[in-house]
């Protein structure tokens, strides 16, 4: 699978459900379009919590995995374009 | 403060904070209690979200040292924090408190019974909106508080998030109004991994 | 699984917590009294775990244990081998007993020889494979380096065995026990670097490989239990202070206070 170099980067571990979402949604606000954000969380719910957040918020979910110390995911900043 | 101490602003309407994790909280815990899990990282985010800042609150947390940290911390942040409760669940009982179960079931038992439950996502609605069991209702975690009076409880709820935090929170907040509700262990992460089926959008 | 190390650098010593985010329960292995039994119980609430087991290798020498606390304040049982000559009450185990929390097995592999109950763990996360991914070796088997013999006390076994023999069955428990494993499985030991409960080996880094000690461990690269037992002995580093104080306190000898800081 392919690996993504981020921009920047959310240690989320530690973080109880819904506050790594609370956290990136903060973080994206100050990333440029087509940036990649790769984020560390523990909590379980972020499993079912970052694609739904994606799919609201438009930004793409590149990649999630399970490591050794929690979970891993890739979101891609994806600005709302207004007319298309 | 003594368990008798806590008993006594537990009746003029402080609220008791369950910091431990949703399960030993579903098997007992203080009568009235409610369920918001310790960490340090982000608690008073969370209680912030939930809770109105007046609110009397104490601390129960196993061992105790949690039930000190989270006291300060809340009352750091301007929470109106009475104390914690001294000797814990242990000293609780020793003194012939009240202690109560959240009933709980599985995302296996809930499919086979759905039509037995009016089920709840304590989500928020856009996790809702992306996925979530069919002909369930929200009530967001942020919202429980000030909406779980006006909910319906026949059939009982059944309350489900991504996990158990939000959820157990929730469903704490219901059983405190006297609702009937009962927790979904293992919440939509198990849901999904089982394939079942998903309802989207808001209604 | 959730599985953290921590460092206490003051004595060069390593803790572990063991956990399963679904089950939200974890097991501490030997924590030290230099951290405190309230930074485990935060730790692992910071994790969203419960702590429902705290496991001890082995009945330190060179460092206050604070396992009994920590296994108090959660009201769970301190695992121990059942060898293990302490005055206290513990939960005894013998080797190959399986404790589980959720997804992850501990299993409890006797390795004698630093002392007579000396157990590594043995961690398999389930939910990715049956196969075993890391070993705790406690004081058994170090980065570069092993265990020292010589530092009994207060066990029974002193009397039935020289140090010479512990050496020996020390070589013979890291051969058969430790380096049988597969040779992916990652080493995590009780210490690194300056410690002196190894010798003059001891790496500073905090895991290594079975594959790697196996080739590479230089005291395990002697020919047979002699040759090693005579290496161990010339590369050891001096004593440790206070020891024979700090063991008997870890064996519940003598009270805290009697410690005078000693230790930690």
């Amino acid at each position: 699978m392919a690996e993504y170099q981020e921009d920047k980067l959310l240690d989320a571990r530690g973080l109880l459900c819904p506050m790594p979402i609370v956290k990136a949604g903060k973080q994206m606000r100050d990333m440029e379009d087509g940036q990649i954000l790769k984020i560390f969380a523990t909590d379980r719910g972020s499993i079912v919590d970052f694609p739904a957040w994606c799919e609201d918020t438009g930004n793409e979910l590149l990649k999630w995995s399970e490591e050794d110390d929690g979970l891993v995911f890739f979101i891609k900043k994806v600005e709302e374009e207004e007319d298309w | 403060m003594t368990p008798a101490e806590v008993r006594a602003a537990q009746q003029e309407g402080a609220a008791v904070l369950d910091l431990r994790t949703p399960h030993p909280f579903a098997a007992e815990h203080l009568e009235g209690a409610l369920s918001v899990q310790f960490n340090r990282a982000d608690l008073v985010d969370r209680v912030e979200m939930v809770f109105p800042k007046d609110l009397p609150m104490i601390m129960h947390g196993e061992p105790e040292a949690i039930g000190k940290v989270a006291a300060k911390l809340l009352s750091d942040a301007g929470f109106n924090v009475q104390g914690h409760l001294e000797g814990g669940l242990k000293a609780w009982k020793e003194d012939g408190l009240p202690v109560v179960q959240l009933p709980s079931l599985d995302v296996d038992e809930l499919k086979e019974r759905l039509d037995e439950f009016r089920v709840v996502d304590a989500r928020d609605p856009f996790e809702f909106k992306y996925g979530h069991v069919p002909g369930s209702g929200i009530l967001s975690w942020t919202e429980a508080w000030y909406e779980a009076d006006s909910a319906e409880d026949d059939p009982p709820i059944a309350v489900i998030c991504g996990d158990e935090i939000r959820s157990v929170l929730v469903a704490s907040i219901l059983a405190r109004k006297g609702k009937s509700a009962e927790l979904v262990t293992g919440g939509m992460v198990d849901w999904v991994e089982r394939d079942y089926p998903i309802e989207k959008g808001m209604d | 699984m959730i599985f953290k190390q921590f460092r206490y650098e003051p004595l060069n010593q390593a803790s572990y917590l063991v956990g399963c985010p679904k089950a939200k329960e974890a097991f501490i292995v030997d924590p030290i009294e230099g951290l405190g039994s309230d930074f485990y119980v935060l730790e692992a609430a910071d994790l969203g775990l419960a702590i429902v087991g705290v496991f001890e290798t082995h009945v330190h020498a060179d460092y206050v244990s604070c396992a009994r606390e920590l296994a108090e304040v959660n009201g769970c049982p301190h695992y121990l081998h059942e060898a293990a000559p302490t005055t206290y009450e513990y939960t005894a185990f013998a080797d190959g007993d399986v404790f589980s929390v959720g997804q992850v097995d501990v299993t409890c592999l006797f390795t004698p020889g630093h002392t007579p109950e000396h157990t590594s763990y043995l961690v398999t996360d389930k939910s990715r494979s049956e196969e075993p991914w890391a070993v705790l070796t406690g004081d058994c088997l170090f980065v570069g380096d092993v265990g020292r013999p010589d530092l009994l006390v207060g066990d029974q076994a002193l009397d039935v065995m020289d140090e010479g023999e512990r050496a020996q069955t020390q070589f013979k428990t890291i051969t058969e026990r430790l380096f049988s494993l597969p040779q992916h499985v990652e080493i995590y030991p009780n210490h690194y670097g300056g410690s002196l409960c190894g010798g003059v080996n001891m790496s500073g880094k905090v895991s290594s490989t079975v594959y790697y000690e196996t080739r590479y461990n230089l005291a395990m690269q002697k020919p047979d239990a002699g040759a090693f037992a005579e290496f161990v002995r010339d590369t050891a580093k001096p004593l440790p202070d206070d020891y024979e104080k700090i063991k008997s306190y870890n064996l519940g000898l003598i009270d805290k206070a009697d410690l005078h800081g000693a230790g930690v």
